[in-house]
Order: C-alpha cells, then structure tokens, then sequence
C-alpha cells in the first residue's frame, strides 16, 4: 500500500515489479478510508469493520470493484 | 473490562503517547497483569487482527495504523513521531489521533518526498495517487508485504 505521483508513476512501478496495476485511489477516498477505519480505534468501544461490512463501506467511497472486497474471490479487475 | 480489551487499549494509547512500541512488561504493569497473561492477549489479538507479532511473538510489529518499527511513512503530531504500516495507515494516524498532523512519505517510483498535512479543516494533499497491489481478500495472507 504506497503512494505514487502520478497515473504514470504506478504504472512504471507495477511494470518494473511484476505486479498488476490494481484500482487507484485519490487522497480523499484514502482519508476518508482511514477514517472509516482508524477514527475510533483509542476508544473502549472500537472495532475493526467486518468482513461483510467492507464491500459496502468501499462502494460508499466509489470504491466497489470486488478488488476491495475481502470475501471476493475474483478480482483481477482490468487495469482503468 | 476484560483482559483482552484493557491489553488493546494500553498497547494503542502507549503508541499514541510515544510513537514507539511498549513492551510486554510495560503492558503487563499497566494493566496489573503477568505477563504470561499478557502476551496470551496479545495471540488472541493478533487472531482478531488488531495485533501483528514478530515472529518470535513477544514484541508488537504493528498495531494497525502504528508501525513498531521503522518505515518510509513518518507521522508527527503534538511534538511526538510516529511511524505507519503503510500509506494508508499513514492517514490513519492522524485519524486515530484526531489531531493536527504532517505524515511525510514518498512516491514509491521516483522516491520524491511527500508532505500531507491534516488539519481541524480535513486533509492537505498534493496530487498523488494510492495503489495497492494486493486484492483484499488476501491482505492478511502477509500483512507485513500488503
């Protein structure tokens, strides 16, 4: 889980390293990601999302390739 | 409060007071515990992957979004440093934190420097981008690589 410049950036990455390019994700969709995630998580009451909860909390996010779903078992989505 | 939660709660506040790993004995004198005890918390925390041991399963590698070790994503907030897992963590931090925050990292590519600041207004970022080479359904199979 990285950070690059640009579309480019990943690209030429993800070739040199023998890895798909997978979905991008703006700044905004990743704060709104840690937030989701991480924003209770020094409180008594905090807990992790459940699997079942993911797809849903990622589509909210524009996010709903089954790439971020944690029970898909096909996702090798076409690089966009 | 159980066991297991008073163990999460003093692991996750000791890394936001410092920025640095506690050690099982620490843990164990906070929350008035063997150490025994503790780190049989800390396995079944690990199960409920909010805990990720080294190996030797004594001293805490991550307790997501904190780093216990060095990486390249550098989080400073309230004069302390902390470290993150990945770049997705490294926005997690300020998250957890909920406070004013500069999470310093780099493009993965060039190696450029990157500077996030996250204040009371949300977050300041440059153009850039997240990638993630793992589908979710296999995340944890090698969380350190994910």
């Amino acid at each position: 889980m990285l950070f690059f410049r640009s579309e480019e950036c990943v690209r030429e990455w993800c070739h040199a390293n023998g890895m798909p390019v997978r979905p991008r994700v703006r700044m905004d969709q990743l704060w709104a990601m840690a937030r989701a995630w991480y924003a209770t998580r020094l409180d008594p009451g905090s807990r992790r999302p459940q699997p079942d909860e993911i797809p849903r909390i990622f589509a909210n996010l524009g996010l709903g390739d089954p790439f971020w779903d944690p029970q898909a078992d096909s996702f090798e989505s076409p690089a966009r | 409060m159980d066991l297991d939660l008073d163990v999460k709660l003093s692991i996750y506040r000791h890394f936001a007071a410092t920025g640095a790993r506690p050690s099982a004995e620490q843990i164990a004198a906070r929350v008035n515990a063997d150490v025994c005890d503790v780190l049989q918390a800390y396995r079944r925390l690990q199960a409920a992957r909010l805990l990720v041991l080294e190996d030797y399963g004594i001293e805490i590698r991550m307790a997501p979004p904190f780093s216990g070790v060095p990486t390249q994503h550098v989080v400073e907030s309230g004069g302390v440093r902390y470290f993150a897992n990945c770049a997705w963590d490294a926005l997690g931090i300020p998250a957890a934190l909920g406070a004013p925050s500069t999470v310093r990292s780099r493009c993965e590519w060039t190696m450029d420097p990157l500077e996030l600041v996250v204040t009371a207004a949300g977050l300041e970022a440059p153009p850039m981008l997240f990638h993630c080479a793992v589908p979710a359904a296999h995340w944890w199979r090698d969380i350190v690589f994910t």
